[in-house]
């Protein structure tokens, strides 16, 4: 029933925001257990004990922890998430274009783990104990095992400097996103594909399957229309889960390629002591991986009509 | 000339594996005629299935047909294409699974299930596949059609879904109704009302081929039956011959399992032994490993499937002459 949908909904949304919170705690603590105080470090080392003191208490620092964490809530929920202490700007505005670039990174590279995990996984499937099974599925082997950082670079020594198609890094139109893109997808596309090529085997197996063969469905027919929407059940939870892998996780292609997205904001804000800025970031990444478990969730609900009703 | 509306003749099925050649169906002849119903009854794993899915086309890797003809109103159906079969299946020849509870695609609804079938064979508007489909739904006795059709399989118990099987099945009208043990999954009320309907369907005029380990149902539904042993047909007789003169050991053994049921008996009594493995078959008879009356002859010696009365036949060495056993 559509009551237990939405019964379902609110209590996963409140767990989210639960983890949200918790794990907010977790790193506002865990920044400030770290030993020297980042005022100090800001300042320099010629600064004197009273300065430190004076620019400390007007940032809020020498108030107990609890109402510290109390008026960081607080304001994260107006979206004020304090300033940075390096670059001098509101938390939010820096996170924000940030975040739009990784946002255009990780799409790319999810269309690309998508299309190629599908695809191979698929054709691996309907042509197990082939070559193009063991093709396919080695590639993918190499996909999971490569290290994103080797990927990437092969792949800017290949397209970029040897080939000269495409931009070596940096931004400047969308080829820019090409080489990042399959850089970072390359990875979830090996999974993709394992899983894909994995549940297509085991769903015709399945004794609907025959039902349809018997039904005069052509084995084509047969893939599309019962087998491939039963697959991809496990297959869409993977999916979500890995965008928001992608969307928190790219630290090294944004660093490589120079894009100016979350990750490399981050490397910037540890480098810098930059507490503000580094808790927005992780709270970002937070949310977003909280969001894209949820919304495995939720997809896989609306795709398997038996977990639809109960659970 | 009229033909059967199915007639197989000797028919080999095997499964190429690593263990070498399963031989699951050897040298079966059968034949169905129009509006008959025919059995075949066994212990599990002595190939009914397999025939049935060798007839429909739709036996599996490894396994594939090795030789033999199957005749659909005269029509050769293992030199047909894949895509030849495709318009038959569903449409001439249709198939019921053991397994209501897992035979039913588990994401689409059963109405649109049924529907299909229509839309696969016949270009209908959907207004139109959908009123046949609801038809059929209503004619295996489904209560509420209109509400059931949307529903998933999951929201129906094994007895409605191997209903809506059936209306699956019988949607196109087709010349014969396979059902392959449409009962052992199901319990005893519910496999009455089922072969009550399938008794029915057989009443209209289609052609049954009834699969089943128990003899029961077979008694219940089938002019003719078949008892299957290691792949082999080892008697053939109308149901009633069969229950009255039951020639070959293996048909009494089963006959055994029955009537100490129907005789309330405490134990059920079965035959002993396993059916053998179907890869090493022993050189003579299969069943001699297994069987009280053996002789010497029947390690060494295949025997023949022997005519014995008036559509009665055996495959038994013992069997010679009538009620020589
Ligand atoms: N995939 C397979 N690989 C090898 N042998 C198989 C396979 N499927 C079935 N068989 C063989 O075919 C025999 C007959 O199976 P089946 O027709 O399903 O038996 P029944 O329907 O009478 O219980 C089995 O005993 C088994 O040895
Ligand atoms: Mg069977």
């Amino acid at each position: 029933m559509s009551g237990s949908l939405v019964h379902n909904l609110v209590r996963r949304l409140a767990y989210a925001f639960i983890s949200i919170v918790g794990v907010a705690a977790l790193v506002f603590v865990l920044l400030r257990m770290v030993p020297g105080n980042p005022v100090a470090t800001l300042l320099g080392e010629h600064a004197d004990n009273e300065t430190v003191e004076r620019i400390s208490s007007s940032l809020g620092l020498d108030q107990p922890l609890p109402v510290q964490f109390a008026n960081y809530v607080l304001g994260a929920l107006h979206g004020d998430f304090g300033e940075s202490y390096t670059l001098g700007k509101p938390v939010s505005e820096l996170i924000g274009p940030a975040f739009l670039n990784t946002l255009w990174l990780a799409i790319a590279a999810a269309l690309v783990a998508w299309v190629v995990g599908i695809a191979c996984g698929l054709l691996a499937a309907i042509r197990k104990g082939t070559v193009v099974d063991r093709l396919f599925m080695g590639f993918s082997l190499l996909g999971v095992s490569l290290p994103v950082f080797m990927v990437a670079m092969l792949l800017q020594y290949l397209f970029a400097r040897y080939l000269h198609w495409l931009p070596v890094a940096g931004i400047t139109d969308w080829t820019g996103y090409i080489l990042p893109a399959i850089a970072l997808g390359w990875g979830s596309a090996g999974s993709i594909a394992r899983l894909v090529r994995s549940s297509v085997i085991e769903v015709l197996q399945q004794d609907y399957i025959d039902t349809a063969r018997a039904k005069g469905r052509t084995n084509t027919q047969v893939l599309v229309l019962h087998a491939l929407r039963n697959a991809m059940l496990p297959v869409i939870t993977l999916m979500a889960m890995q965008f928001s892998g992608l969307l928190s996780g790219a630290v090294i292609t944004e660093t490589i390629f120079s894009i100016n997205g979350i990750g490399r904001l981050s490397v910037q804000a540890i480098a810098g002591r930059d507490i503000p800025l580094l808790q927005g970031t992780t709270l970002l990444c937070t949310f977003v991986i909280v969001m894209g478990n949820l919304v495995a969730d939720l997809l896989y609900n609306v795709c398997d009509p038996r977990v639809r009703k109960g659970a | 000339m009229t033909h059967s509306t199915l007639e197989v003749s000797h028919l080999y099925t095997s499964f190429f594996t690593e263990h070498g050649e399963v031989r699951a169906v050897q040298d079966v002849s059968l034949a169905v005629g129009r509006g008959q119903v025919v059995g075949i009854v066994g212990e599990s794993g002595c190939g009914k299935s397999m025939v049935a899915r060798s007839v429909m086309g739709l036996v599996r890797k490894p396994g594939k047909i090795v030789s033999g003809r199957i005749l659909l109103k005269g029509r050769e159906l293992t030199s047909l294409s894949e895509q030849e079969l495709c318009t038959i299946r569903g449409r001439d020849i249709s198939m019921v699974f053991q397994e209501p509870m897992t035979s039913l695609n588990p994401t689409m609804r059963v109405g649109r299930q049924v529907q299909e079938v229509v839309t696969i064979h016949e270009d209908v508007p959907k207004q139109e596949a959908r009123r046949r489909a609801l038809e059929a739904l209503g004619a295996v006795g489904i209560p509420e059609v209109e509400a059931r059709y949307d529903a998933y399989p999951h929201e129906l118990s094994g007895g409605l879904r191997q209903r809506v099987m059936i209306a699956m099945a019988m949607v196109m009208r087709p010349r014969l109704l396979i059902a392959d043990e449409p009962t052992t999954a199901l319990d005893a009320t519910v496999e009455t009302q089922i072969i009550a309907l399938i008794k029915q369907l057989a009443e209209t005029g289609t052609s049954v081929l009834i699969i089943s380990h128990n003899l029961g149902v077979i008694a219940q539904l089938a002019d003719y039956v078949y008892v299957m042993y290691a792949g082999r047909v080892v008697e053939r007789a109308s149901v009633l011959d069969l229950f009255d003169h039951p020639l070959h050991p293996y048909t009494r053994g089963l006959l055994g399992a029955v009537s100490s049921l129907r005789g309330q008996s405490k134990t059920l009594q079965t035959i002993p032994g396993v059916v053998p493995n179907l890869a090493h078959l022993p050189a003579g008879c299969s069943f001699a490993p297994r069987c009280d009356r053996c002789v010497a002859r029947c390690a060494s010696e295949q025997p023949e499937l022997v005519t014995v009365g008036s559509g009665h036949e055996v495959r038994c060495h013992l069997a010679k002459g009538a009620d020589a056993v």
